[in-house]
Formats: C-alpha cells, sequence, structure tokens
C-alpha cells in the first residue's frame, strides 16, 4: 500500500488538514480581489515557510492555489470584474445572472462545477500522468502559434454585438501586448523612446482598468436606482441541474487539464476555450450566451479548476512547470531539499501522491468553503451604489499596484479604465481586447520560433505542419473554424443541404 | 495599536536621524529580485536570506520585480536611496547591459554585498541527436550546415555566451539559433524536439541528465565536475578553450553606489555567513553550483574580469550593439 499511505498522510494528520483548509480559505479572497494573485500569494508563502517542514508548506500552497483560482470568479459574477486572469469567460454570463438577482445561483453552479473540474484534473494527474506529459511534450512552437490562432478566432465567440467591432478590439489587445522590448531579441517595439513603455504594459493593469474601472463608471449612469435584490434561498444547485450540464462539464474539463498540462498555456486560455466550446455544442441554452446562460458559467469554471491538476502534470513527471503557479512550487520543492525533475517520482514516489491527497482535500474545502458564506458576499451587490462604485476604485487601486508594486501600473489601469468606458460606451466588446493581450505573445512568440526553426522558409514550415499529425489536426481545426465563421459556410450548408433544389 | 504607531514614528525618526550604521538595521531592508519568482535567482536569494537575516539580525522582504531581462529592477534599485534598505538580487547579465543596448547602467553603479555562487555551464542534447559528445557535434554541424537547432534565451543569455565561445574557437558553425523566455523552456524544448543542442547551466540540466532525458555533450570548464563523472570536460575536446575558462553565470547581492561602508561589511558579513550554512552548502552543492560568498575588493575584481572577458568574447563574435571600448571596457590581458 504505498500509494495509500503518502495519499490519506494529510487526512492522517489533522496540522495539514487544517493547513489546507487555511489555505483554501485563504486563496477564496485571494483570487477574488483583482490584482492580487495566487502566483503572488504562493511566492510569499516560500520564504515564509522556509524553515517548515515540506509537507506543510506544500499543503498551504496547493490550498492557497486550488482556492484562488476558484475565487477569482466571485468578483467576476457580483461586480463584473474578474478577480483573475482565469475568471473572465466566467463575468460574461455570469454578471448577467447577478443582474437579474441569480447572484447566490451562479455561484453556487460555479462552486460545484469547479469542484468537479477540480476531480476530472486531479484524476488525470494520478492515473494518466506520464501519459499527458509525453504529449504535451510533442507540442512544437508551430503547435503553439496554431493554438494561439485557435484562441483568435474565439473574438467570434465572445463578441456581443458586432462582430467587426470584436476583430477591431481583439487586434487593439494584440498590439496592446506587443509593446515594450521583444522578449525573443530585446529590440525595442512601440516604445517611442519613452522609458515607461519599455517595460510592455502590464496585462493585469489592462484587465483591471478595462473591467474594474470602466465598470465603475458605468455605474455611474445609474446611480441613483436602488440595487436589484438577490434571491439566496436556491444556492445549492439541484441534482438534475448537476445532471444537465455534466456532459458539458466533462468535455470542458477535459480542455482544462490538456490545456493546463502544456507548459506555456494555462487556466486563462483553457477557460475561454472552453466557454467558446459551450457555444458551439449548446444548441438550445435556456438563454442566450451573454444574457446568463448557465452553460456559459459551466464550461469555464470546470476548465480553470481542471487547469489545476493538469498544470501538476509536467511538474510531477519532468519537473517543468505547467504554468506560473506550478513554476514557484518547482522552486519551494528545491529550497526544501528536493530534486524537482523527471527523477523525482521515482526517487520520491510518496511526495506526487501526498501531493494528490492535498489537493483532493484542497477541492473538498473549496466546495464546503465556497457554498457557505454566499449569503455575505451577494450582499456586496445590494449595497448602495454610492458606496460599491468608490470600493470598486478602491480595489481596482490596490490590486493594480499590488501586481508590480509599480505606481506607473495604477495609471496605465486608469487609462485603460476611462478607455475601457468609452469602448463599451461605443459597444466595442472588452473580452476581445483581452483575448487579444493574453495570445499576443504565444502567437507571437511562437510563430518567430517556428519560422526561424525552419530556416524563415514557408515552404519548410507547412512541409512540417503536415509531416506531423498534431498540428494537421491543429491546421484543419483552424481552418474549419474560420471558415464556419465566414459567409461562405452559411453559403456551402444551404447547397449540402438542398443538393437537388434547383 | 497606539503602540505600533509610536513605534512606527519612532522607527521612522532614527531613519531620519542620518541612519547610524551602528543601529543598522532599524527596519524592515527590501531586496529586490531581478527575476521572476521560481527562477534559478530567485531560488538561491530565497535560500540564501532567511540564514542571511538571522545573522544580521533583521528582516529583509523579498520581491520579484521583472521586465527588460532584469534592467527595471537594477534601475529602481539603482536610484533608490543608498541607505542599506534595498538591495538588488541579481545575476550576471547586468553586466552585458551596456554592449548590449539594454541600458546604461550596470553593477559599475552598486557596491557587491556579496558574490554568493557560481554556475558551470555544460552542453546537453536532444536524447535522439545523431552525436553523442562534443567533438562528433562539432564535426556533424561542419558536415549539415543549417540544419541542428540550438536553444538560445535572447542575446547576453548563457546560451548566446557559449555559442559565441564555441564559434570564436571552432569557426563560425552554421546553426539555427532558436529564442526561447529561458533555459528552463529551453530545455522542456530540447526534451520535445523542437531544439537539438542546449548550452544551459549544470544545475537546471543534472535532473534531466540523471533521468536520461538529455544527453550531455560535454561540461565547459577545464577540468571534469564531480556532479556528472564521465562527462568530458570541453577542453578535452579542443585544448583552445582554455583561454576563455573556467567561466559561468553567477549569483550576487549589491546595494546602490554610496552606501555606507560599514552598512555595506555588516551585510557581507551577514552573507557570508548565509552562504557557509550547512542546508544552504548542500542545497546549492546537489544543484552544481559552486559556492563563493566573496565580497569588497575581492568581488569588485571578479566583476571585472568577468566584464572584461564576456563584452570582449561577445564583440569579437559580433554579438554586441556597441563596442567595449565605448564604455571604458579594457579588453583581457591589456
Amino acid at each position: 500500500m504505498e500509494v495509500l499511505t503518502p495519499l490519506l498522510t494529510v487526512f492522517a494528520e489533522p496540522q495539514l488538514l487544517a493547513l489546507v483548509a487555511l489555505g483554501t480559505f485563504a486563496g477564496i479572497y485571494v483570487g477574488a480581489i483583482p490584482g492580487l494573485s495566487v502566483t503572488m500569494a504562493v511566492s510569499i508563502l516560500i520564504s515564509f515557510t522556509f524553515t517548515w517542514d515540506v509537507y506543510p508548506a506544500i499543503s498551504l500552497m496547493i490550498g492557497i492555489y486550488m482556492g484562488g483560482v476558484y475565487g477569482g470568479a466571485r468578483t467576476a459574477i457580483l461586480l463584473n470584474i474578474p478577480g483573475a486572469p482565469s475568471a473572465i469567460a466566467t463575468a460574461l454570463d455570469g454578471y448577467p445572472m447577478a443582474r437579474r438577482g441569480e447572484a447566490g445561483t451562479a455561484i453556487g453552479v460555479t462552486t460545484v462545477m469547479s469542484c468537479i473540474g477540480g476531480f476530472v484534473g486531479i484524476g488525470v494527474l494520478a492515473l494518466a500522468a506520464p501519459l499527458v506529459s509525453d504529449f504535451a511534450l510533442r507540442f512544437q512552437p508551430r503547435d503553439y502559434m496554431l493554438l494561439a490562432l485557435l484562441g483568435i478566432l474565439l473574438v467570434g465567440s465572445l463578441s456581443t454585438g458586432s462582430l467587426v467591432k470584436g476583430i477591431f478590439a481583439g487586434a487593439l489587445g494584440i498590439a496592446i501586448g506587443a509593446v515594450g522590448r521583444d522578449p525573443l531579441t530585446f529590440t525595442e517595439r512601440f516604445t517611442f523612446d519613452l522609458q515607461i513603455l519599455e517595460g510592455g504594459i502590464s496585462f493585469i493593469a489592462v484587465m483591471i482598468g478595462m473591467f474594474g474601472v470602466s465598470e465603475a463608471l458605468l455605474q455611474l449612469h445609474h446611480v441613483d436606482k436602488p440595487a436589484i435584490r438577490q434571491k439566496i434561498d436556491r444556492i445549492v444547485p439541484s441534482l438534475a441541474t448537476v445532471r444537465k450540464h455534466l456532459p458539458l462539464s466533462l468535455q470542458t474539463s477535459t480542455i482544462g487539464v490538456v490545456i493546463g498540462a502544456l507548459p506555456g498555456t494555462g487556466g486563462d486560455i483553457a477557460a475561454l476555450m472552453a466557454y467558446d466550446h459551450a457555444k458551439r455544442v449548446t444548441k438550445h441554452p435556456e438563454r442566450p450566451f451573454g444574457d446568463g446562460a448557465m452553460e456559459g458559467l459551466v464550461a469555464p469554471e470546470t476548465a480553470n479548476n481542471a487547469a489545476v491538476g493538469g498544470a501538476f502534470i509536467p511538474m510531477m513527471t519532468l519537473g517543468i512547470p505547467g504554468d506560473a503557479v506550478t513554476a514557484i512550487m518547482i522552486g519551494a520543492l528545491f529550497i526544501h531539499g528536493l530534486n524537482p525533475g523527471p527523477m523525482l517520482m521515482i526517487d520520491r514516489p510518496e511526495m506526487f501522491w501526498f501531493i494528490v491527497g492535498a489537493l483532493l482535500t484542497a477541492n473538498v474545502f473549496m466546495l464546503i468553503f465556497g457554498l457557505t458564506g454566499i449569503k455575505l458576499f451577494t450582499r456586496i451587490v445590494e449595497m448602495p451604489r454610492s458606496v460599491l462604485i468608490p470600493l470598486i476604485l478602491l480595489l481596482s487601486i490596490v490590486g493594480a499596484y499590488a501586481v508590480n508594486n509599480s505606481i506607473a501600473d495604477v495609471y496605465w489601469m486608469l487609462g485603460f479604465g476611462v478607455f475601457g468606458y468609452f469602448l463599451r460606451h461605443y459597444g466595442y466588446p472588452l473580452g476581445p481586447v483581452i483575448l487579444g493581450v493574453i495570445l499576443s505573445r504565444l502567437l507571437d512568440d511562437n510563430w518567430r520560433r517556428a519560422i526561424i526553426s525552419e530556416r524563415e522558409d514557408l515552404g519548410r514550415f507547412f512541409a512540417g505542419i503536415f509531416s506531423s499529425p498534431l498540428s494537421t489536426v491543429l491546421f484543419i481545426g483552424v481552418v474549419l473554424i474560420f471558415v464556419s465563421q465566414t459567409p461562405l459556410w452559411r453559403r456551402l450548408k444551404a447547397r449540402v443541404l438542398r443538393p437537388s433544389g434547383t | 495599536m497606539k503602540h505600533v504607531i509610536l513605534s512606527a514614528v519612532s522607527v521612522l525618526a532614527i531613519g531620519l536621524g542620518a541612519a547610524q550604521a551602528e543601529d543598522y538595521p532599524t527596519k524592515e531592508i527590501q531586496g529586490i529580485i531581478q527575476w521572476g519568482a521560481g527562477g534559478s535567482t530567485d531560488t538561491v536569494m530565497r535560500s540564501v536570506t532567511p540564514h542571511a537575516e538571522e545573522a544580521l539580525g533583521g528582516t529583509i522582504v523579498m520581491q520579484n520585480m521583472t521586465g527588460a531581462v532584469g534592467a527595471i529592477a537594477l534601475n529602481h534599485v539603482a536610484s533608490s536611496d543608498p541607505d542599506g534598505y534595498t538591495l538588488l538580487m541579481g545575476a550576471e547579465n547586468p553586466l552585458l547591459y551596456k554592449v548590449m543596448g539594454l541600458g546604461d547602467k550596470d553593477y559599475n553603479d552598486f557596491v557587491p554585498v556579496s558574490i554568493l555562487a557560481r554556475g558551470t555551464p555544460l552542453v546537453v542534447a536532444n536524447v535522439d541527436a545523431p552525436f553523442d559528445d562534443y567533438a562528433e557535434m562539432v564535426a556533424y554541424v561542419k558536415a549539415n550546415p543549417g540544419e541542428v537547432r540550438f536553444g538560445a534565451t535572447g542575446p547576453g543569455g548563457l546560451p548566446s555566451v557559449i555559442t559565441a565561445m564555441i564559434n570564436t574557437v571552432e569557426g563560425e558553425l552554421d546553426v539555427i539559433a532558436v529564442p526561447y523566455d529561458g533555459d528552463g523552456p529551453a530545455l522542456t524544448a530540447l526534451q520535445g524536439g523542437a531544439v537539438d543542442v542546449m548550452p544551459a547551466v549544470l544545475g537546471i540540466a543534472i535532473e534531466g541528465i540523471r533521468a536520461g532525458t538529455m544527453k550531455p555533450l560535454a561540461v565547459f570548464d577545464v577540468a571534469e565536475t564531480d556532479k556528472l563523472p564521465g562527462v568530458p570536460p570541453v577542453t578535452a575536446f579542443n585544448p583552445a578553450f582554455e583561454t576563455y575558462l573556467p567561466w559561468g553565470p553567477f549569483f550576487g547581492v549589491f546595494a546602490p553606489k554610496g552606501t555606507p561602508d560599514e552598512v555595506v561589511a555588516k551585510l557581507s558579513d551577514a552573507y557570508a555567513q548565509g552562504v557557509a550554512n550547512p542546508e544552504f552548502v548542500e542545497l546549492m552543492e546537489n544543484r552544481g553550483f559552486e559556492l563563493m560568498g566573496i565580497s569588497g575588493q575581492e568581488a569588485t575584481d571578479f566583476l571585472t574580469k568577468w566584464q572584461q572577458g564576456t563584452t570582449w568574447l561577445l564583440q569579437d563574435g559580433g554579438h554586441t550593439k556597441a563596442s567595449p571600448e565605448e564604455f571604458g571596457i579594457a579588453r583581457p590581458g591589456e
């Protein structure tokens, strides 16, 4: 029973159990505040837990990680301000629900779905880690580039209203992401010789400004309107609801695990891709997407929590971080005298099973803490707007400053907030802007890596794509999704459906 | 609460009272880490600093400030008050900023508190690569120009220096240099086959070599290392490398120029004790780092020599944006 003992270590020692619980609880709040990120919390914990033993230190970090990924949804639903990049998609349908007075239901569903996603991620980690990490390693720069292209095509589903405006917003996001020293050659781009632009524009500052400040400004229009009363009688979703969304949640969890396991992509991209997937496969949502569709909550929330387990896969099997948080945890293991790498599973298998156990525990605590205390949270949106708006602004400023301890980021945040307000005013969706910023680097770096690897020869580049099954599948996916969004597709479909029409 | 305010006020008063070195430290010290959380600089700093804090009897709050290959953190600390309450925790690359056109400041604007440790470079290859040691690799590259992919981390990074060294010694090799965000992602790409060869620091590659997910071609040092028995030093293949070796990246703690000597001495002493801590020694040895713990003139000399050798090597390889001469960096041996 060499598996069971370390797996259950965390249950056997009350101290570890308490630390996981504490971490998860704190994580939910850290995650809910925009700008306070899990990455930051975990890196502070490294110094804090320096003198501890490795088990307690890891227990606390895992709790924070699990809780934090879930916590981002809270403010996304209640205030339309995602607490973390991975909750951007959650705001799209979560906030409309809160405006209907269904914040309690929305939080209940996200909690249960996050938990399901979390279990799928941990399950894959426990049972198929070597298999998945082998697959993840196979991704070449050109595959990451194709993945980023797939992501860019999500602009279509994130744009409410005009697609043209959505494409403009997406392109704007990509341009914002390109500002600063180019990461491959360190050449300055769009910096106009200004020092403030040299380091690039903090993506978190853009996100907080665009969602937080612009939301506060927009609310000013209705400052005298009474707040919406929230119904909180039914928080835990019924078994029927869960069962209805189970097939979708399993699909989106799979997306989450795979995207999470890829070194270089994380929960933010996973959640957006899952949202797009849900929009594609759900033929008849109860309400249209963007208007408070339950499916629009299920997809991103399962995916981003499944990505947690996914991110541990390359970390535990190869010593390669799946995302920023696992990168710090590798450092933590190192400081505690372990040697993270491909030999860790062989030298110290008990460490692997202990982490699986701690993740499972954190997932359960997340469910418990998530379903309690909702009443208190929903009070936030019932506050009078004259209190709420300054509070949002304050949180936004603190959050933007905390990312890099830089006052310049606060200015960026405020500037993008005002800019975002006007964008929204004129019907430009903000989702695609953030999507563009997230994907800018992924697309840019990997396209260049891919073409440099082929000696800057397009012929060799395409030959490379079609000689690899993985690249070919991704390429076909990009082409199909692109064509399906053009008028050509509708005409083609019409012709196929009525072959003998004329 | 009253108590806290009172002590805060008194701390402030002491701070204003010309920060007497005997009392140092009277408040929290900020340690700005040049690189992101989880990287090697970050892990080294977070492992040594708690031991140094103990010796110092003060608190050092560490914070990562990334961007522009560390130049943002460097400029931030260089422009802060030289009172010993803001320290830079960095690696070797700022010494290349000037010649690479990345900034006009480097460690010459600082006083070295302690050069903690030095890493040994080596060259690793994908397990399926059609060569098994350094000599075979050079022969293969010469027979197949423009086919072999080298991992890189951008201008001034360790791979660029090692590649420049190889090109200087062996004559220009026609390889494709594929840039990655850091040695971690590049080694991931190496295992996935996107890159064939990667110059890296021993510490980050050692676990992969142990597990057989990558194979070592040569250690870039003048002698074999006991961490990797059986892997020959590159000088065994070509003695001409002796001119440039030993060479390696390093980690160090720095204070802005103008920091009172007594304060620097206190900090240097604390970090020297931190480096000597058995836990830290074991940690660094496991990862193949060589401990240094030097300060004062010794550290300054080390930095000068390092900068001269590396910048001129890059200059001669045609990798720089500006000649070291422009910044008064003398050619080694002159």
